[in-house]
């Protein structure tokens, strides 16, 4: 779904976390000495696989995966993953699977006045410019966050694809009105 | 510790109880503002604006759950923000020791809790302060006034959005400072502006870009440039995507160029073809065999590099086929592996691939397509590099496993199986693993081991238990006597009217209800002890629950040796005393039935209230103290319940 406007704005999604659960004890220790690209750290009691899908896994049989570009893939990775551990032994269940965050980029053709952008927009919009170059946009009814940067990209996270995209547009009139237009 | 976490059973409740705290909290506030205040030079109406800043996040509880010493930092910032100091969040974690993104965090959370929207920093507001540490002597407010002009320049310039302004700053002065003829070398000044070298010379270099950096410094002070430019960072950006544009364009000529090269190859293989015609029926022969390889070797050792052999030829066009159907990186790591270095020949053959490196996607290939022929010239390789192609049987790329069509649950088993190990890789990562993480599994190794023999000898415990205070009874003769070491050994509440309690001694007061009662306290860590009995006892009894609940702590809170005392005191009260002491889950209402024995229970107690509160400032209303008096009167055999329960909880 894309902005509304006249200009169509592209907006990419970078990454997508997922949890689900395996509903059965994982023997972590097993999972890390048999399986390819993994990465045992027993302090932590977890461990990561890659393929494409980083997941971490907890002896529990919670599972978080990250690294998807869209929700389709993180399903099917968390499905091939799973599989996987089914391979090795455990009796794993395809259980809650659920996606938690979606991050996002977009552009904006023009640059932005972050001070009067943070001006207009006071308690919801923050800018601290020891911290960090962007302003941070919080929107609390869509539980999404958008940072904004003077260059006029900004990063949008939200709880799923739909949100992030109401964001974008949510958004976007209010930078349009504090906008530089980039010379170039 | 926050304050105390309490039931709310009423409005007023939860802030009064903790109000002796409160107090407490609120003057080592006070205390710590000033220390790092002075420390800041800030002047006394910033620490008093600070200072109500605190008591207001104090009210809402923001505290908890935070340290202290970065609340205080935050509201000190808050107010730096708000009067426009030159103060930065840095110097403030320099003092503190602590991470300045942490102390950020802080203050951005409490600046919206408060509502406080303070303005943005200008870096301006630095440049007095950073001229003068730079020691310019006389010449200081010049030079000021030049970097303030910088800086405005810069603004302008979209250089400052997004940026740090300390390092914008430090960027100014240095060359306001080489302007007017002062060394200062860039040490000098991130020493004072606290950012590093790195950072200053980008702002250096950005600021370099602008056409202002071309004025002349007269020129600069006169005239300012109307064109204003772009973020430095978009311009980066932009920088790459034209990289990017022109890379691609680099890459569709090379095409042209290659498919003009494989035209040439194919007249000359032709040509070849029609002069060399016996080398075609050895060929053909062997079409597997290893053998026409030596003669092909030998024939491209002898003939031009640029495929004269026809059936080098004609396998180039099928590799090179091939080759673009192929992963790029697949055909190189295939090849490289089998080729052995007639590249240079053909490097020169293909010069204009070999050129420039953005080509790098087409001109490899090439090379290492034409590389190889001499040395796999024959079909052979040709159908091997299809077979490998085709069968995804090296594992090399991931994506490969993608290509098959993954439905809901099609999942490709042998890709599943590629992701475990075999038993011999399996034996050999675990040794490593092993070794890698030793000193992890000896510490767990001993852990158990420790466990176990404990367990052994019985002094295993779970967790570690903490021990509890224990406290000497008082031993007094009289209820007052008893009161006045109480209060020795107790710390004093300011909210008790001790007048009032005074009088209780001599006669019990009528009783009367509250409505609101403050805390008598005289221990935060009773209160939270107590918080479980109150509970119980509040549930049962009627009207005055709630009431009674919250006089109850203070009371039980205060009175844990002067119920023993009280105990000692007067015999009387153990008929009422005992049937409810060791009962500590008894319905409240048996007491209330029984007034009489109560009643003398009363006294004591409150006589020691009395004498508690004659020791200290009369914070407390009259009332709250006949309320005090009626509370006891209702739960006084309660307590005695309940101060058992307090033994035994801990």
């Amino acid at each position: 779904m894309e902005s509304s406007n006249d200009v169509a704005l592209d907006i990419i999604i970078t990454n997508v976390v997922a949890v689900f659960r395996t509903r059965c004890h994982l023997n972590l220790r097993t999972i890390a000495l048999e399986g390819v690209n993994v990465i045992y750290k027993p302090e932590y009691g977890k461990v990561l696989m890659k393929p494409r899908i980083t997941a971490s896994i907890w002896s529990s049989g919670k599972i978080i995966c990250t690294g998807a570009t869209s929700e389709e893939e993180a399903k099917q990775g968390a499905r091939r993953l799973a599989r996987t551990l089914q391979k090795l032994g455990f009796k794993v269940r395809f259980a809650d699977f659920k996606v938690v965050n979606v991050l996002a980029v977009c552009s904006m053709p023009f640059a932005i006045r972050l001070i009067d952008f943070t001006k207009n927009n006071r308690p919801i919009a923050s800018y601290e410019p020891e911290l960090h170059p962007a302003a941070t946009y919080r929107i609390k009814t869509l539980k999404a966050t958008v940072q904004v940067f003077s260059t006029g990209s900004l990063t949008v996270t939200g709880p799923n694809v739909q949100t992030v995209a109401t964001a974008v547009e949510h958004i976007y009139p209010l930078l349009f009105e504090c906008q530089k237009p980039l010379c170039k | 510790m926050g304050p105390v976490k309490a039931p709310v059973l009423g409005t007023g409740f939860h802030t009064s109880l903790g109000k002796e705290s409160r107090a407490q909290t609120l003057q080592n506030g006070k205390r710590q503002i000033h220390n790092l205040g002075s420390q800041l030079q800030l002047n006394q109406h910033c620490l008093d604006t600070a200072f109500n800043f605190f008591k207001m996040v104090v009210s809402k509880h923001l505290t908890r759950g935070r340290k202290m010493a970065h609340v205080i930092a935050a509201c000190l910032y808050l107010v730096c923000r708000t009067e426009g100091t030159p103060h930065m969040l840095l110097d403030l974690s320099d003092l503190l020791q602590v991470n300045v993104y942490i102390l950020g965090k802080t203050f951005l959370l409490l600046a919206r809790e408060l509502c406080i929207n303070s303005p943005a920093i200008d870096p301006c507001l630095y440049i007095p302060r950073f001229a003068h540490m730079l020691e310019f002597g006389e010449k200081t407010h010049e030079v000021s006034m030049t970097a303030l002009r910088l800086l405005q320049r810069m603004k302008r310039d979209w250089m400052h959005t997004g940026r740090r302004p300390s390092g914008l700053c430090g960027a100014a002065l240095l060359v306001a400072a080489r302007m007017h003829e002062f060394r200062r070398t860039v040490k000098d000044v991130i020493g004072v502006v606290k950012v590093c070298e790195a950072t200053l010379r980008k702002r250096l270099t950005e600021f370099e870009e602008t056409p202002t950096s071309q004025l002349t410094i007269d020129e600069f002070m006169r005239v300012d440039l109307e064109e204003e430019c772009d973020p430095p960072s978009f311009t980066a950006g932009q920088r790459k995507v034209k990289l990017q544009q022109l890379e691609q364009e680099l890459a569709k000529k090379l095409d042209e160029v290659q498919g003009e090269i494989s035209s040439y190859q194919d007249e000359i293989e032709t040509e070849l073809e029609n002069s060399r015609p016996r080398l075609r029926g050895p060929y053909a022969a062997y079409a597997k065999g290893t053998e026409p390889l030596d003669e092909v070797l030998s024939q491209a050792s002898c003939s031009s590099p640029m495929g004269a052999e026809p059936e080098v030829d004609r396998e180039l066009e099928e590799i090179e086929a091939v080759a673009q159907q192929l992963n790029q990186d697949f055909i190189c790591q295939v090849i490289q592996g089998e080729e052995q270095g007639d590249e240079q020949g053909v490097e020169g053959g293909t010069g204009e691939a070999t050129s420039p490196l953005p080509p790098r996607k087409v001109g490899p290939s090439l090379d290492s397509i034409l590389g190889t022929l001499p040395n796999a010239a024959s079909l052979g390789l040709c159908e091997f590099i299809q077979e490998c192609s085709a069968e995804d049987t090296d594992g090399v790329l991931d994506d490969k496993s993608e290509r098959g069509e993954l439905d809901m649950d099609g999942i490709d088993d042998k890709e599943i199986e590629r992701y475990i190990l075999n038993d011999k890789e399996v034996q050999i990562k675990t040794d490593l693993w092993m070794k890698q993480n030793e000193e992890y599994l000896r510490e767990q190794k001993e852990k158990e081991e420790r466990i176990a023999k404990e367990k052994e000898q019985g002094t295993y415990k779970e967790k570690p238990k903490k021990s509890s205070k224990k406290r000497e009874p008082i031993r007094a003769s009289t209820a007052s006597e008893a009161i006045e070491k109480m209060l020795e050994q107790k710390k004093i509440s300011s909210k008790i009217n001790y007048e009032v309690l005074r009088d209780l001694n001599s006669s019990p007061a009528p009783i009367a209800f509250l409505d609101e009662p403050p805390t008598g306290t005289a221990g935060r860590k009773k209160l939270t002890r107590r918080k479980k009995q109150p509970n119980k006892t509040n549930l049962c009894l009627a009207n005055t629950t709630s009431i009674m609940g919250k006089r109850l702590r203070p009371l039980i809170s205060s009175t844990p040796k002067k119920k023993r005392a009280a105990a000692q005191v007067t015999p009387n009260l153990t008929p009422a005393a005992t049937p409810t002491r060791p009962n500590m889950s008894s319905p409240p209402t048996p007491t209330l039935t029984s007034p009489g024995p109560t009643l003398t229970e009363n006294s004591p107690v409150a006589h020691d209230e009395g004498a508690e509160e004659e020791e200290d400032e009369v914070e407390e209303e009259d009332e709250v103290e006949e309320t005090c008096i009626s509370a006891l009167q209702l739960l006084g055999g309660k307590e005695y319940g309940c101060e058992a329960e307090e033994e035994e909880v801990f």
